[in-house]
């Protein structure tokens, strides 16, 4: 699996859920695509609107991305908002897992929010756990996504891919 | 909400209740059990023994279709607090001590196990707030013994054959052990807008505020409400106080011991048993307003106001900052 696109943003370390989308919107708004137009509200107001402009754009993040609640609006906002991927230096642990169960890609590499810029073109090889920056004639590793969390990505979630096999089969 | 609960036959609890993780701890948690929720404070059951964590919608779905999740052991962090803590010192202040010093991604997906004397002698309700603040800390779960306090809480909830004691093996391997000493922990607060922004009271002495909240999962139960009770008897609150008993429990506890009158005539306004404040769905701050609270996080923008700030602390130390309208310390005012 592979994914090309442009840095939207680079946030800093200890992003937190509350700031991705606030816990106020999910209790009167069901329409993932309308809780998108909120994402980021509090820190950036144009981080919809600069998503929207971009084909497949990629956020990258410090350590700890995702902190805080376990709300899964947090991850359907993003990929709402047409983020390809997510990549930080680390991330909490149930945003991490929330991320695939929903079908959002993340890579987790660390010191990549110092290694790259806004605007940047990355290109995310999830197999072979490589980022390459054409910018910058660079390659970043990551270890490579394991084969099962890849297919809950292809199938789009964790439901679906449960579905598909008939439960948690071996 | 109510339909789904019925078509599955689900116990269904209403808007007065109380926060889940308060009737779960109340009614449903236990030692030996898995306990997941789709709240990240789903930790809080750690204090009753159980591995408890929280975990996002389709994970839980995934559980209620198919009965089964996929969990990684986590690593073990030993917390050992030792000592006795000083008067008006308490749990909240010992984990807060605890994430200044590990940070918040500084125990991520590891469980984090609170030992020694000081953890024997808290009260399960103390302990709750332990591990009820883990996942502050990015942890998967905060566990605690369970011993003849947890017993002694279940048989008060009428749970008393639910019990089964649980302690680490003597020989358990941990991959990190971090040592308190009770005697050192003072009042402490959590800055906005990070939980992890931690520093002793005696720094922010004088910081005024607009409101001040006690309450949450981490510190609504009537061990937290007769804490501030003790101190704010006989007082007025100069900053807006608002109360939040965790439970429908709790409320007619606070009631029966006297505990409601106390707060009432010391001016608090006291909401239903929920989340209420915690997360800006009630009494929401205004614009560049500074308020007080003893929940369990200060993001910004979280009490329902981008503009303002969010400080953390103890029930005591909130207690005592109503009735001087800023931030104070707790210490010397309690008897």
């Amino acid at each position: 699996m592979k994914i090309e696109g442009k840095v939207v943003r680079v946030f800093p370390s200890d992003t937190n859920t509350d700031e991705i989308i606030a816990g106020k919107y999910k209790y009167d708004e069901l329409d993932l695509n309308k809780l998108a137009r909120h994402t980021f509200e509090s820190l950036d107001t144009h981080f919809y609107d600069d998503c929207k402009r971009l084909k497949d754009p990629i956020l990258v993040a410090g350590a700890n991305f995702g902190c805080g609640s376990s709300r899964e609006q947090a991850p359907q906002v993003l990929k709402a908002c047409g983020i390809s991927c997510v990549i930080a230096d680390s991330f909490a642990r149930i945003f991490y897992r929330n991320g695939f169960n929903i079908g959002l890609p993340l890579v987790e590499c660390e010191s990549m929010s110092n290694n790259v810029t806004r605007g940047e073109m990355l290109n995310v090889d999830f197999g072979k756990g490589v980022i390459r920056s054409e910018n910058q004639n660079a390659e970043y590793h990551f270890k490579p996504i394991p084969q099962f969390m890849q297919e809950l990505l292809a199938k789009g979630g964790l439901m679906q891919y449960l579905d598909a096999r008939g439960g948690f089969t071996d | 909400m109510r339909q789904f609960a019925r078509t599955y036959g689900m116990d269904f609890y209403e808007n007065g209740d109380g926060i889940c993780h308060q009737i779960v701890l109340e009614r449903y948690a236990s030692p030996y059990k898995i306990i997941v929720g789709g709240d990240s404070h789903t930790c809080t059951h750690g204090a009753l023994g159980a591995f408890a964590t929280g975990m996002g919608s389709t994970d839980v779905a995934a559980i209620m279709a198919y009965g089964k999740t996929w969990l990684k052991v986590p690593e073990t962090v030993h917390v050992e607090v030792s000592g006795k803590l000083p008067k008006s010192v308490h749990s909240k202040d010992v984990f807060l001590e605890l994430l200044s010093r590990i940070t918040a991604d500084g125990a991520t997906y590891k469980a984090l196990e609170f030992y020694g004397d000081t953890v024997e002698t808290m009260s399960v309700e103390s302990r709750a707030t332990l591990s009820n603040m883990a996942i502050e800390a990015g942890a998967k779960v905060g566990m605690c013994a369970a011993d003849e306090k947890v017993e002694a809480y279940l048989a008060h909830y009428g749970r008393g054959d639910e019990f089964t004691p649980l302690y680490a093996d003597k020989d358990a391997i941990y991959v990190d052990e971090i040592r308190i000493r009770a005697e050192t922990v003072v009042p402490m607060i959590a800055k906005p807008h990070k939980v992890d922004k931690v520093v002793p009271v005696t720094e922010l002495e004088g910081q005024e505020l607009d409101q001040v909240c006690i309450g949450s999962c981490t510190n609504g139960r009537i061990e937290d409400l007769r804490a501030a009770a003790r101190i704010l008897d006989g007082h007025r609150s100069k900053a807006r106080l608002v109360v939040y008993p965790a439970s429908r429990d709790v409320l007619l506890e606070a009631l029966k011991e006297g505990v409601l009158e106390t707060l009432l005539k010391a001016g608090a306004s006291i909401g239903p048993p929920g989340c209420g404040f915690c997360i800006g769905r009630t009494v929401a701050l205004g614009d560049g307003e500074v308020a007080l609270s003893t929940q369990n996080r200060n993001f910004k923008g979280r009490m329902g106001n981008d503009t303002s700030f969010i400080y953390l602390s103890s029930p005591s130390t909130a207690a005592a900052s109503a009735i001087e309208g800023k931030i104070t310390d707790p210490r010397g005012l309690e008897h």
